[in-house]
């Protein structure tokens, strides 16, 4: 039981040290990429979508939006790698923060 | 005398076209030329975007209803000039050109500008496009991924189509192009992302380049006394993307330069010639022959693009060949436009990282304090905001009374430059600042329409405007009016005397392109393109308020 109990524990560690990267490499993709339109950590958008509202239960429609492009944004497929898509789910399901 | 025998060879060739469209019309644009025709940005190389048309005027005014619309099918913005010639207006967006009948409305031909998708990563402030060039027979238009056509005025069939620059470096275009002197002409955009900015000169028959004139001097050229001695200029900025006026006499074509690159300038130490500058250039060569710096070492995104409207003034008594220009960082120039000395420097809105005057005995504007505490890395808040006391959309200019008639917004910035150097990759945004908007006091109106005098900054009357700013160019003419739109999606005529509306019409969207006015058989057509987009800062106010959706409008007057 103790050893599965401390293989539990230590993968929900490692799970949440992965999940951590996936934020920070979300911010750094998001800061480069995302800030300019919608907004420095996500405030202040500026006329784009309010992401700090984006529904966090909607993957899919957030990795389809980000690559295939969606009215006036631009399809990112093409630049970003699917980790790096993901990433960016991550950052934006944390609400930002990092 | 040179342009004028150019013009004649020219001509001789093919003025024979029934649907050509010669040098001497361009020429006489708003110039003598008759008033079936706009065949100019700007409604004449001057850029005055002044008729003498009367019909509509003060009294009639009230007579002004829609005649037709026209859907553009584009959903993020209408920012377009139209030109027209002989009974046909040439107009679109970002993803079309259409030649429409200006009677009836109908569409004669639509050509998509078929771009590459993904270029608009490279665009930073919407998918804008705002205008093209008619010369013989050929309409050209540039996209936004930095290609330059031609395409047939008849049936819009493409004839050539040449590549101006590569979009991944950060290379866009949002202009109209424009042909002067016999060379097709189009600058570029990109001062966001590091690019180094130029006007590029084209065979209008063919598309072969004949010339690019870069806003950055070379490594020991003239000018290059104010860069680093590295590969700084290189990524520069000073990307020209408002289509340059033009002084036929003195065959200079007037182009201004944007922000510098990256934002900080602390990274990039010198005045940083040609950079948020005006440069004079000969439309047969690119050389550059004078230029004047409205922002020198520029760091605050004040772009220097907005037009440079010339037109003759009375100073001091004396008539003197000027060049007008309000400029993002708040203050409204004139310039001998044939050597570039400055005459006047005023500011038009509240400025407080520069003296409000400027002695035109020094030439320069004179930095404050709190300029110095922005360069020197704090947290400052700037007036004006980076998008300016204006931005892009133009002014008009009414030779008699001699007044500038445009929208100005009142806004300020908290800006910071980054302590570490930004990382310059093609195709992304190298910046180096940090930039918000200041919270605004909502009881004081957000911006102004005024009348100006140009030499003293002075409004004859200045028109608050509560809700929103405007964005959206302006049209003065003989008939004692003033046409210009808002945010909201009202298209307006006021009167040139007191700035009180006379007429509006609520059309389908939010108002930020360039109205026209022509003729038509005897019967004076005022027309202006609807569609709210084409700038952050535009869709930002009106978010949720306006509905988007882009048409052209065409008025005249209801017969009695």
């Amino acid at each position: 039981m103790k050893k599965i109990f401390v293989a539990c524990a230590l993968s929900a560690l490692t799970g949440a040290a992965a999940a951590q990267e996936d934020v920070k490499l979300g911010a750094d993709t998001y800061a480069r990429h995302c800030a300019a339109c919608h907004g420095v950590r996500m405030k202040d958008p500026e006329g784009a979508y309010d992401l700090l509202k984006f529904p966090r239960d909607q993957k899919e429609r957030f990795v389809n939006a980000v690559t295939r492009g969606k009215s006036s944004m631009p399809p990112f497929g093409g630049l970003l790698k699917p980790e790096e898509i993901a990433a960016l789910w991550a950052y934006v399901a944390a609400g930002g923060r990092n | 005398m040179k342009s004028f025998a150019t013009a004649l060879a020219l001509c001789v060739g093919c003025c024979s076209l029934a649907q050509a469209q010669t040098q001497q019309e361009l020429l006489a644009d708003s110039n003598g030329g008759t008033t079936d025709n706009v065949l100019t940005y700007g409604m004449g190389y001057k850029q005055q975007r002044y008729s003498p048309l009367k019909q509509i005027n003060k009294s009639t005014v009230k007579r002004l209803v829609p005649v037709w619309a026209m859907s553009l099918n584009n959903d993020v913005g209408e920012q377009g000039q139209p030109l027209v010639y002989n009974g046909v207006m040439y107009t679109g967006n970002v993803k079309q050109t259409v030649a429409i009948d200006v009677v009836t409305g109908r569409q004669i031909w639509a050509t998509p500008i078929d771009w590459d998708p993904a270029a608009a990563r490279i665009v930073c402030c919407g998918l804008s496009q705002r205008g093209v060039a008619l010369y013989n027979g050929k309409v050209f238009v540039a996209s936004l991924d930095a290609y330059l056509k031609a395409l047939d005025a008849k049936t819009g069939k493409e004839i050539w189509r040449t590549k101006v620059a590569d979009w991944k470096e950060g290379i866009s275009i949002t202009s109209a192009p424009t042909v002067a002197n016999g060379v097709l002409m189009t600058g570029m955009t990109g001062g966001e992302y590091g690019v180094r900015g130029f006007v590029a000169g084209y065979d209008p028959e063919t598309g072969k380049e004949l010339w690019r004139r870069f806003m950055t001097p070379d490594p020991g050229e003239k000018g290059s006394e104010t860069w680093p001695k590295d590969d700084t200029y290189k990524r520069g900025g000073g990307a020209p993307w408002i289509t340059g006026s033009y002084d036929s006499e003195l065959d200079l074509i007037y182009w201004g330069t944007s922000n510098g690159g990256p934002w900080a300038a602390k990274w990039r130490p010198g005045d940083n010639l040609w950079v948020a500058s005006v440069v004079a250039l000969r439309p047969r060569t690119g050389e550059i022959v004078w230029h004047f710096q409205w922002t020198p070492a520029e760091t605050y995104d004040f772009d220097g693009t907005n037009e440079n409207l010339l037109g003759d003034i009375t100073v001091g008594g004396v008539k003197r060949k000027a060049l007008m220009h309000a400029d993002r960082n708040g203050f409204l120039y004139v310039l001998d436009r044939t050597n570039g000395k400055l005459i006047a420097g005023n500011a038009y809105v509240k400025v407080n990282w520069a003296q409000p005057h400027i002695d035109p005995a020094v030439g320069r504007v004179e930095e404050t304090d709190v300029a110095k505490r922005l360069r020197a890395g704090e947290k400052v808040e700037v007036q004006p905001r980076w998008t300016g006391g204006k931005n892009w959309f133009p002014m008009a200019f009414n030779p008699k009374t001699q007044k500038l008639y445009f929208p100005m917004t009142e806004e300020a910035s908290i800006y910071q430059l980054n302590t570490d150097m930004p990382a310059y990759k093609p195709g992304e945004r190298y910046m180096g600042v940090e930039n918000t908007s200041a919270p605004r006091d909502k009881t004081a109106p957000w911006g102004y329409y005024a009348a100006l005098d140009p030499l003293t900054a002075k409004p004859a009357w200045k028109i608050p405007q509560p809700e929103f700013p405007m964005w959206s160019g302006s049209l003065v003419t003989a008939g004692g009016l003033v046409f210009s739109g808002r945010l909201t999606g009202e298209f307006m005529a006021l009167d040139e005397a007191t700035g009180k509306v006379l007429w509006q019409f609520q059309t389908s969207s939010g108002v930020t392109s360039q109205p026209i006015t022509f003729t038509h058989k005897g019967r004076q057509y005022i027309t202006v393109l609807s569609g709210l987009g084409g700038g952050t800062s535009a869709r930002r106010e009106t978010q949720g308020k306006v509905q988007v959706g882009g048409s052209v409008w065409t008025f005249a007057l209801m017969p009695k």
